[in-house]
This record gives structure tokens, C-alpha cells and sequence, in this order.
């Protein structure tokens, strides 16, 4: 199966780009979702990389992301 | 004892058959953390792990070590003891070092970890095995570096400069997340810095010799410094030096050197990522580091920390750090306090023994453990046994738990206060009931039960314990 490059596996947005390559080259790509900053390898299995096998408890909806809380909270400026 | 850096203690390993090299080709994922995994459920005497042909980086020039205290001979050699000791000595012999706090640190200038410098074109994932840790981490993680910084309202306390450790997401080539949490000292330079409105800057050095991420783990005072405490526990002094851009004081022998700045006001989607209580933590908005320098030294070891579902090397780490820590609290208030055991998911749970004073004096104590600056987060389940029970010594526990706890009398629950937000029970988050549940002898006035004829070990049991270990050689 060719790896997918289009679609983020965890929040199906199509932002995603190449975030780096194997050092030797050739070996694998890594690619990034700009949407919610999930990245995965071209050698890792498709439970991880393939946007319908993403298992649905760990999908996020884009949507939700600016609503997740701040973790610490940002504090008022003196 | 003290070792000098990573390399010395990786020869310490090998030396004792306590390392294992695995030189056939692996992907990153998941064969590394399926290793790590694996030798964690195999046994709790299991050796360190090293990875040098890693597929998509040089054989032999790119390494990841795993499982590096991941067992309690591995735990005994750290602290440069026989790794046949005993748990109970460990604990007795790290809190006996504890009393040297604060020990020296030496200043030097000549780190192995500036060979290399990168100022720019920075690409974390080329320089470093980076790996997905578990199957639903929402990517690479570096969980076992140390992460320096000081408070900017105080820059120049050396006992208020922290070396902890704190869980980083690689979110790109040279940009990275954090979770600093309000609690720990990270989170309170960086609320510092973001009142200030300046960016926070930080060192996070990776691949070190073990007692300093071993302390940098310990729930320390606020102004205690770690590099002090290593040097107790080192029983020398530790070595550190300048990291150029941010002045932070780093480790001497560390393998990779990581420059930046925790940006002020910025918060980005981080996790979810495998946690120490065997659940993913879930995403949340968290502060995000900009990457500005590199210093390391030629072909880094990258040492990373496998961690899921208990026990894995972190519950090996922080076991005797987080019990020594409550024991000494508790014995400064109740010097019949004989030992603590808090290693269960960093004192979730944890095990007192103590010698009764009167009928309600373990209760106590165990509701003490409850309001120490650790237990704040930790101690939900709280079991008292007689100073005759050895804590680290399980089944003689769930003896004192099955003939001397009565669980009428003998259950105190307190509820709706506080503990760490990751524990998957507590509802809401962060909210629990805690329990203690007294498994001592019942003292005056408290005459219940029937515990007056013991049966005692016979007579020479002891030398023949030590007959029977020289026999077995």
C-alpha cells in the first residue's frame, strides 16, 4: 500500500506536509499535520498512518482544538 | 562511585552483564519500544538495551538506549552498590546520602558536549533516533532529558535553577511542546516569565549518567538544587558547565545539548501520549519551546525512557526518590515512622511501616503522608503495617492486610481532595477520594482482635539465612 501523504491520519485535514527524511536517504519520510500537529513515519504500520484505520477514540476534530484547555493557564501580565 | 557521564555507566553495565546490544537492523517503530516493553515484563533484574542500527541512520554512529535503570541491579550499580542489594537497602543507603545534601559542584569548561555546535539549519530528527514511544502518541517524544531553567525573578539562586524532567513532543525540525504543569518548578519560572511578558530560556540536555535524571525526578524544594543533590547522592562532586547561549548551568557529561526558549503567551494542541499510569493523557493546549542552538558531541547517544503501563523503568526510577522524600517528611514529625514505600505510579499508592505509640497513631501518619507537599498530588491509597512488616517485601504486606486489617475499624476515607489530574479515577480530574487503610497491630486503648500468640520465626532463623545465601553462592 502506497503510504499516505495527503490526509492527517488523527483529524483527516488535508494540511499536511514533509517534516523531515531519513538521514540515510531513501529509508523513509516523516510527515506533519499542521492542523493538530500529529506526524508519523512512511515505515510505521496503518493503524497510525492510514486516516480510515485511525482508530475513532483517538480521532480529534479540528473544530475542538482551540477549545481544549490551556495547560498552564497563560497568566495576566504584571 | 560517581560516574562521569552515560558512556562510564554503559561500561559499568556491560561489565556486569547488565547490557544488552541488539546490532540487527530495526525500524524505529515499534521494534525499540516493543523491546522495552518486553524486558519490563520479563523481569525486574533485566539489563539496559542499545539500538545501533537503527533503519534510515548510520549503523554503529547513531544509537538509542533504552531500560538504562530499568531494574533494580541496574538501580543498585547506579548508586555504585553490589547489584544483588536488596530493595529495603537501597532505600536505607539513598536516604543515609541524602543527609551529605548539599554536596559540591564542580565548574568546568572542557564538556565532551561541545565537540559539535549547531547554530543553524537545526534538524532534531537527523541528529537524534527520534521514535514514537506508543502506538497512539500523537508523535515523537524526547521523556528522559533534562530540562534546566531559572527563575527570572530570582536568576541568580543557584538552588533555585531546576533540572527536571518533563515530557517534550518534537513537533518539527527545531520546535518542540512541553508540559510544564503549574506545580512543578518549570511552571513556576515560566508563569514568572509570562508575567514579565519575556520568553522563558531553557537547556534540555539528553543522554546523561543516571543520578542526575534520577534527582531531577525527585520532588525536591523549590531552592533545592538538584546538581547539589546529585552530588550527595554521587557522594562526590557533580560536574557542570555553562551552556553558551543561555548560561544555564548543564550537566558536564551530557551526549546532546538543546538551546531555546519557552515562548511567552504561546499555547499549542500537545498529546496525547502514553503515560506513566498505563493511559494516554489526552490533548491539551501547552507551551511550545523554539529551538535556537545545538551543542553535542560526535555521533550522540540518545537515551530515551520507555513508558506505559507500570512497571517500566520510569517506576524504577522514581521509586526510591518519591519514598525517601515522604519518609524523611513523615520521620521529622513521627521518628516511629520505620520505612516508606510510595513506588506504586509515584506514590499513587504507597506503604508505611511504623511502630504504634497508641491505638490511632497509624491513622495518623497515614493521613500525614496525605498533606506532605508530594502526597498533595500522590498517596490516594494509603496501607499501614507494624514496623516488623518490611514494606518492600509484598507478601508480607498482604499478610499484615489480611490477619490485622479489620475493615470496619480500620478504613479512614477522606474525600474530594486533590490528586494529579492524569490518575483516570479521580472525577473531575484531579479530584479523589483518598483512603487510609490500617493494617497495624491495635494498640491501647484499642484491644480488638486476637494477636497474642504470634508465631515467631524459630530460634538461629537468621544465621540460617545467611548460611543458606553463602550455600546458594
Amino acid at each position: 500500500m502506497t503510504p499516505n501523504t495527503t490526509v492527517c491520519p488523527r483529524c483527516d485535514a488535508e494540511n499536511v506536509r514533509v517534516l523531515t527524511t531519513s538521514p540515510v536517504p531513501g529509508r523513509w519520510t516523516m510527515h506533519v499535520c499542521d492542523t493538530c500537529v500529529y506526524s508519523w513515519r512512511s515505515t510505521e504500520p496503518s493503524s497510525v498512518t492510514d486516516p480510515p484505520a485511525y482508530p475513532p477514540e483517538f480521532k480529534i476534530d479540528p473544530a475542538e482544538i482551540p477549545h481544549l484547555p490551556a495547560t498552564p493557564a497563560v497568566p495576566r501580565r504584571r | 562511585m560517581a560516574y562521569a557521564d552515560l558512556r562510564e555507566f554503559l561500561a559499568t553495565l556491560d561489565r556486569s552483564g547488565q547490557l544488552l546490544t541488539y546490532s540487527d537492523a530495526v525500524d524505529p517503530e515499534p521494534g525499540m519500544s516493543a523491546a522495552a516493553r518486553a524486558v519490563a515484563n520479563l523481569t525486574d533484574r533485566g539489563p539496559a538495551l542499545v539500538f545501533d542500527n537503527i533503519n534510515g541512520y548510520e549503523p554503529g554512529r547513531s544509537r538509542v538506549v533504552l531500560n538504562l535503570v530499568g531494574s533494580w541491579p541496574n538501580h543498585a550499580l547506579m548508586l555504585g552498590l553490589d547489584k544483588d542489594t536488596a530493595i529495603k537497602d537501597q532505600f536505607f543507603e539513598f536516604a543515609r546520602r541524602w543527609e551529605a545534601f548539599p554536596g559540591p559542584v564542580e565548574r568546568r569548561d572542557d564538556a565532551p558536549w561541545q565537540e559539535v555546535t549547531v547554530g543553524g539549519g537545526i534538524d532534531l530528527f537527523r541528529l537524534l533516533p527520534l521514535f514514537r514511544l506508543n502506538t497512539y502518541d500523537v508523535g515523537c517524544y524526547i521523556d528522559k532529558a533534562c530540562v534546566i531553567s531559572r527563575d527570572p525573578d530570582d536568576p541568580d539562586d543557584f538552588g533555585k535553577q531546576n533540572v527536571g524532567i518533563y515530557r517534550i513532543q518534537v513537533k518539527d525540525k527545531d520546535r518542540l511542546g512541553i508540559q510544564p504543569l503549574a506545580a512543578h518548578d518549570l511552571g513556576l519560572h515560566l508563569r514568572h516569565a509570562e508575567e514579565r511578558g519575556e520568553n522563558l530560556p531553557i537547556v534540555i540536555a539528553i543522554g546523561n549518567e543516571p543520578v542526575i535524571t534520577t534527582v531531577a525526578g525527585m520532588p525536591l524544594a523549590y531552592d533545592q538544587s538538584e546538581y547539589e543533590m546529585a552530588a550527595a547522592i554521587q557522594c562526590a562532586p557533580y560536574p557542570i558547565t555553562k551552556a553558551a547561549a543561555t548560561g544555564l548551568d548543564v550537566p558536564w557529561g551530557s551526549e546532546v545539548v538543546i538551546e531555546g526558549e519557552i515562548i511567552a503567551g504561546e499555547r499549542e494542541i500537545e498529546g496525547p501520549f502514553g503515560e506513566f499510569t498505563g493511559h494516554y493523557s489526552g490533548a491539551r493546549r501547552q507551551p511550545v519551546v523554539k529551538v535556537h542552538r545545538v551543542a553535542h558531541r560526535t555521533d550522540p547517544i540518545h537515551e530515551q525512557l520507555y513508558i506505559g503501563k507500570p512497571w517500566t523503568e520510569m517506576d524504577y526510577t522514581v521509586a526510591l526518590n518519591t519514598s525517601v522524600v515522604l519518609y524523611r517528611q513523615l520521620k521529622a514529625e513521627f521518628p516511629e515512622v520505620a520505612a516508606v514505600n510510595a513506588m506504586y505510579t509515584q506514590g499513587l499508592l504507597g506503604i508505611i511501616s511504623v511502630r504504634q505509640r497508641f491505638g490511632g497513631f497509624a491513622k495518623a501518619v497515614g493521613l500525614r503522608a496525605m498533606t506532605v507537599p508530594h502526597g498533595l498530588a500522590y498517596c490516594k491509597v494509603i496501607i499501614m503495617v507494624d514496623d516488623t512488616v518490611d514494606p518492600f517485601n509484598l507478601p508480607q504486606v498482604m499478610w499484615a492486610l489480611s490477619v490485622y486489617y479489620h475493615p470496619f475499624y480500620d478504613t479512614v476515607i477522606v474525600p474530594n481532595v486533590s490528586v494529579l489530574a492524569l490518575d483516570p479515577s479521580s472525577e473531575p480530574a484531579g479530584i479523589t477520594h483518598k483512603i487510609v487503610l490500617d493494617a497495624t497491630t491495635p494498640a491501647p486503648p484499642e484491644t480488638r482482635g486476637h494477636y497474642t500468640q504470634l508465631v515467631a520465626d524459630p530460634e538461629g532463623t537468621a544465621e540460617w539465612e545467611d548460611i543458606i545465601r553463602r550455600l546458594l553462592g
